[in-house]
């Protein structure tokens, strides 16, 4: 058996998820969890004992949550600390995966990964449960397709924008066609 | 041993009764495509497939999912081989020498490699389920709440500690999940926990829709974040495994086989672990450690032997206490349940064939593995070409649909939207998922079994530390928070190693 393989485009999807952040990032992290910590146990000490119904009031509610919420205000109390002894108080935050990266690079990420979040709250959040399914499914695969591939330039682009049309009208059809019919699954 | 072997045998003529050959082929093959494609993890797979399931009959059900299971991490390799990206994070590891062995013109040996070390680890791991899961089974029906809640808790400090490199950070993820599982009713006094008068929140968030989101939505956005990178092209020779490759490594196989079981079997450890851990016990044992990392057929051997090795593994703990040891087995374990079975102690008292069922479903997958990692080479190229523009909204859709279809509620969406965002940023901030996942899934037996216990007692928490199985739990997980503090791993090494360094001094003598 001998064959040979194209050059696919790929992404690699795992690079760089044990480079460490920066202390700065770490810092705002255990901040925020300190606060949602701090709130989880808060709620859970508001919540009701029951004592009347248990005698004891061992299955108060709230015990499991407060001690959840307990470790997490803690160990995030830790995380901060650790993050301003390595410099996470300091200008700049001290060095992190995204240290290098020119700034363009940096721009384009984010802004490919805002319209990526956009486009899925706005199907997901909003289309799905308005739209009929396979319309709200079809719209979305296109807008995602055509618009992330209309940077690619302008050579090839009405073939590419038929081809998304394709795509979405395909997947929309399929999708029904799989879940609803075939395996009986109920859709939005 | 006769009774084991005749439930076997039952084991098979159940799972393979109507169209299960038909199931198992499509499954195990949507499992390698799952695999193969970049951003596409086994937990992903099985986790859609779950409600593409769930109408099945639940042995077909599990047979679909334990084939998309086994698949997902064979599949994984492909990519790792012929484009140095892993396909799931499990295959990282078969970069290291598979594609090496690629650029050397030998992509076909490479794959023959991963698929004979993927099979034989996957055959070891599942005669360790059959032998050990019924005997640990028996065993931990000795188990009462105070040993189910240190179980729990060993479950996430185990994960937290070994699963993303930063103790502080599993420990914090593990916490998490663990709240997850608190929010919506409680079973004591039905009390909506969290829920802010909202019913939908007093139901409680899916532990579906939260796994979707957490590696679905969020994988779709991490894939789409950077920009496209162009992998090298390779030419593919004989992808026939060779006999002698296999029998010149046994002892790297029977190793890798052992440890990625044993790491499978540890609770939210999982299948990248394993594969790490097996690649560099066999470059401490092997007379060509030189050659790792420039194409080993060792090194990879130990890669996929211990990766696919661990998927049996981590269903042990599944089936004998309920408690998942990787993120897909999580999963898998919580589509069990959806199914209507018990995992846990009970299971061997309640349906003792059901261990000997899975290990059928498993020697089946791995045999339909084995078919496909001859034949199907073109065709995933083919996969592998298609540009992640096209294929990650495709992606997303799937996940809407698998979170909508359990329960047919828009709410669960939601949640499957939110817990991708979230699950995103931590991601970004390196929290590791597995712990989080086993929070998920461990809360509620954390809760019941802590309040089950202090009422049993009457409050007092003794009998947490004093029962024999709670104190050497508990002392276990005391131990591991402890070593993952790094001055005291730092002096407890000092001491561990001056006391071996007088050991070996005093032995001349």
């Amino acid at each position: 058996m001998s064959e040979s393989g194209e050059a696919p485009e790929t992404h690699p999807p795992f690079a760089g998820e044990r480079a460490p952040v920066s202390p700065r990032a770490d810092l705002i992290a255990a901040a925020v969890l300190l606060a949602f910590g701090l709130g989880v146990l808060g709620l859970a000490l508001r919540m009701p004992t029951f004592v009347e119904q248990s005698g004891t009031g061992l299955t108060a509610p709230g015990i499991v949550p407060g001690f959840h919420g307990t470790v997490i205000a803690v160990l995030s109390l830790l995380l901060g600390l650790r993050a301003v002894r390595r410099g996470g108080l300091r200008g700049g935050g001290g060095s992190g995966a995204a240290a290098g990266v020119p700034a363009a690079t940096k721009r384009e990420d984010a802004l490919r990964l805002f319209v990526a979040a956009a486009l899925g709250t706005l199907y997901a959040g909003f289309l799905v449960g308005r739209l009929p399914f396979w319309l709200a499914t079809a719209l979305f695969v296109f807008a995602f397709t055509a618009g992330f591939e209309w940077t690619l330039g302008r050579a090839g682009r009405p073939r590419r924008l038929i081809e998304a049309a394709a795509l979405a009208l395909g997947t929309g059809w399929a999708v029904q066609l799989v879940f609803e019919d075939l395996f009986l699954v109920r859709l939005p | 041993m006769l009774d084991a072997l005749g439930m076997l045998g039952a084991g098979f003529a159940h799972v393979m009764q109507g169209g299960a050959a038909f199931h198992a082929l499509w499954a195990t093959l949507v499992g390698i495509v799952v695999g193969a494609l970049p951003g596409l993890t086994a937990t992903m797979g099985v986790a859609l497939l779950t409600t593409l399931t769930f109408s099945m009959d639940h042995s077909v059900a599990l047979l679909v999912l334990v084939c998309v299971y086994v698949g997902a991490i064979y599949g994984g390799s492909r990519s790792a081989i012929l484009l140095n990206i892993p396909g799931t994070p499990a295959s990282a590891a078969s970069t290291l020498d598979g594609y090496p062995l690629a650029r050397q013109g030998l992509a076909g040996r490479a794959m023959g490699i991963s698929t004979s070390g993927s099979w034989l680890g996957t055959l070891f791991g599942t005669l360790c389920l059959a032998l050990f899961a019924p005997v640990i089974g028996e065993y931990a029906l000795e188990f009462q709440s105070y040993e189910m809640f240190w179980v729990a808790m060993f479950g996430i400090v185990i994960a937290g500690s070994l699963a993303g490199g930063d103790p502080l950070k599993g420990y914090i993820a593990g916490f998490l999940g663990l709240w997850v599982a608190t929010v919506g009713q409680e079973a004591n006094h039905a009390y909506a926990r969290f829920a802010f008068g909202s019913t939908d929140l007093a139901g409680g968030l899916g532990l579906l829709p939260v796994l979707v989101g957490v590696f679905g939505v969020a994988e779709v956005l991490s894939a789409m974040r950077g920009p496209a990178v162009r992998a090298v092209s390779s030419r593919i020779d004989s992808v026939i495994p060779r006999i002698r490759d296999v029998l010149r490594y046994w002892r790297t196989v029977l190793r890798s086989g052992a440890i990625g079981t044993f790491i499978g079997a540890m609770p939210g450890l999982g299948e990248d672990i394993a594969a790490w851990t097996s690649y560099a016990a066999a470059k401490r044992g092997s007379r060509e450690a030189e050659r790792f990392g420039k194409g080993s057929i060792e090194g990879l051997m130990a890669a996929e032997t211990g990766e696919s090795a661990c998927v049996p593994g981590a269903i042990i703990p599944v089936l004998t206490l309920a408690v998942p040891g990787s993120a897909p087995a999580a999963v898998l374990m919580a589509a069990m349940m959806i199914h209507g079975l018990n995992p846990g102690p009970m299971l061997a008292i309640q349906t003792p064939e059901f261990i000997y069922q899975i290990v059928a479903m498993l020697i089946v997958a791995d045999m339909v593995k084995l078919f496909y990692g001859l034949l199907l080479v073109r065709p995933l190229l083919w996969v592998l070409l298609i540009p992640r523009e096209r294929l990650m909204p495709v992606v997303l859709v799937l996940c809407t649909v698998g979170s909508y279809a359990i329960t047919s509620r828009l709410f669960d969406v939601w949640v499957m939207l939110g817990a991708g965002l979230v699950g995103f940023v931590l991601r970004e901030l390196r929290f590791p998922m597995a712990p989080l996942v086993l929070g998920i899934v461990l809360g509620d037996l954390l809760d019941k079994n802590l309040l089950r216990g202090l009422v049993l007692s009457g409050g007092d928490v003794t009998p947490f530390f004093t029962r024999p199985i709670s104190a050497v739990l508990a002392a276990l997980v005391a131990l591991m928070f402890l070593m993952s503090i790094p001055p005291v791993n730092a002096w407890v090494s000092r001491r561990m190693r001056g006391a071996l360094g007088a050991l070996l001094r005093r032995r001349p003598a």
